[in-house]
């Protein structure tokens, strides 16, 4: 019959390296023994002052790192700063460019958009669990084997610039950018497919493939032209009102023409209007001729006030 | 009002660094580790016996104590004596300390109230 002094010894050495075990095997117990010895000399009973010896001594576990000095953290401060950054610059844009990419594909491939959208999400997720996982791992290994990083000292130099200024985050960058790329590729991919077929079966464009003569390449022209702003913006820290000027520009650059081809039918694709019964019905294509206009108008307002507001705000 | 776990944390950083000073200095006369936690508390050192024991270890493996079985007990017991260079350490320890306490004495009789 094993005593729980025994459990508690069997279970503290099994951690500790084997060329002390022994040893640390009879100091613990003469210890142990010593201690319930003090507690029945003042007249407790035996089984409790066991119970409590070894209660007051705690986990195994705990007590085998302490003899075998053994970190009880993943990733201690020595490291956690180096994992955190590496962790926040992998997972800013990787899974998000991997899933984006997968997305793309399977959609070209001849996937529903549907499909697209749902591979990519699921994509992005597994590569930002991988890529959390392995790092996290390389990290752990790195703790216990206390292998030195010899990462360069930190200095004021390197000192992030304009710190104070700074009023827009590397995140609505990345947002925005992301955006006008999206939508960069669905005026190029509307195109070659729009998951509107004719009756043969061939892909129907959105957008009157007449306007590749010169307004699309204009429309994807000024939406690069909006991307540069985004990185003079993420540049400059802030809103200015030069940047103000350039983004009313730009969206003006955007917006008018796509009022103008829209109010004179020359946007969408006639073969799709035809195709459709419902668009040639009285008025329904004045209809949605209004709502992309005021949708349009809507976008490019709301965008130029939320600059303008901005730059008033963070002004000297 | 400070709360009690504030107060204890604090406390307990204050003390971390006296264990093994007060070991030192205990341990010029040899003992094993039981009657050195109730030598410690007798005089006003309470230790967990979970800090102490591995920690005796780790000023043996360090060199700053040298240890030896004593058989002849009812049960074999391991004795810790302060080494020669546990006595340097010591030393140096036992000035820091000294500096620790002047400093504070200096500064607090020096600032205003």
């Amino acid at each position: 019959m094993t005593t729980l002094t025994d459990r508690y010894l069997a279970a503290t050495l099994r951690s500790v390296p084997v060329a002390r075990r022994a040893e640390i095997a009879t100091e613990l117990r003469a210890s142990i023994e010593d201690m319930v010895e003090g507690r029945t000399a003042g007249g407790q009973d035996a089984a409790a002052a066991e119970r409590e010896v070894l209660t007051e001594l705690g986990d195994p576990d705990k007590l085998a790192a302490r003899y075998a000095d053994r970190r009880l953290q993943l990733i201690g401060p020595a490291y956690y700063l180096a994992w955190s950054r590496l962790m926040k610059l992998l997972l800013s844009f990787i899974p998000v460019l991997v899933g984006v990419l997968v997305g793309l594909v399977t959609t070209a491939e001849g996937g529903s958009t549907g499909r697209g959208v749902g591979t990519g999400v699921v994509v992005a997720f597994q590569v930002a669990v991988q890529i959390s996982f392995w790092v996290t791992v390389v990290f752990a290994v790195l703790e216990r084997t206390r292998t030195p990083l010899h990462l360069p000292e930190w200095s004021v130099d390197l000192l992030p610039e304009n710190t104070p200024d700074r009023k827009i985050s590397l995140a609505d960058i990345a947002a925005s950018v992301t955006f006008l790329g999206l939508l960069i590729a669905y005026l190029v991919m509307q195109h070659f497919r729009s998951f509107v077929s004719t009756d043969g079966g061939e892909n129907l464009p959105i957008l009157d493939p007449a306007l590749w003569n010169f307004w699309l390449p204009f429309l994807i022209a000024v939406l690069v032209a909006s991307i540069g702003l985004e990185f003079a913006k993420y540049r400059t820290g802030r809103w200015t009102w030069p940047l103000v000027a350039a983004n009313v520009v730009l969206n003006l650059a955007f917006a008018v023409p796509v009022i103008w081809l829209t109010s004179t039918d020359r946007l969408l694709n006639p073969e799709l209007i035809a195709r459709f019964e419902w668009l040639g019905e009285a008025n329904h294509l004045d209809l949605l001729a209004a709502a992309v206009i005021a949708g349009t108008v809507l976008v490019a307002f709301w965008d130029v006030l939320d600059s303008v507001i901005k730059t008033w705000r963070d002004r000297g | 009002m400070v709360s009690d776990e504030i107060l204890r944390t604090h406390l307990q950083e204050l003390r971390r660094g006296t264990v093994v000073v007060a070991s030192l200095v205990a341990l010029r006369r040899p003992d094993y580790g039981y009657a050195l936690l109730q030598r410690l508390s007798d005089h006003g050192f309470p230790v967990d016996a979970n800090t102490l024991y591995p920690l005796l270890r780790r000023l043996e493996e360090q060199g700053l104590l040298t240890s030896e079985w004593n058989t002849e007990e009812s049960r074999p017991r391991k004795f810790y004596r302060t080494s020669e260079e546990g006595e340097s350490v010591l030393g140096r320890l036992l000035t820091d300390l000294a500096t620790v306490q002047t400093s504070l004495t200096g500064l607090i009789e020096g600032a205003d109230r």
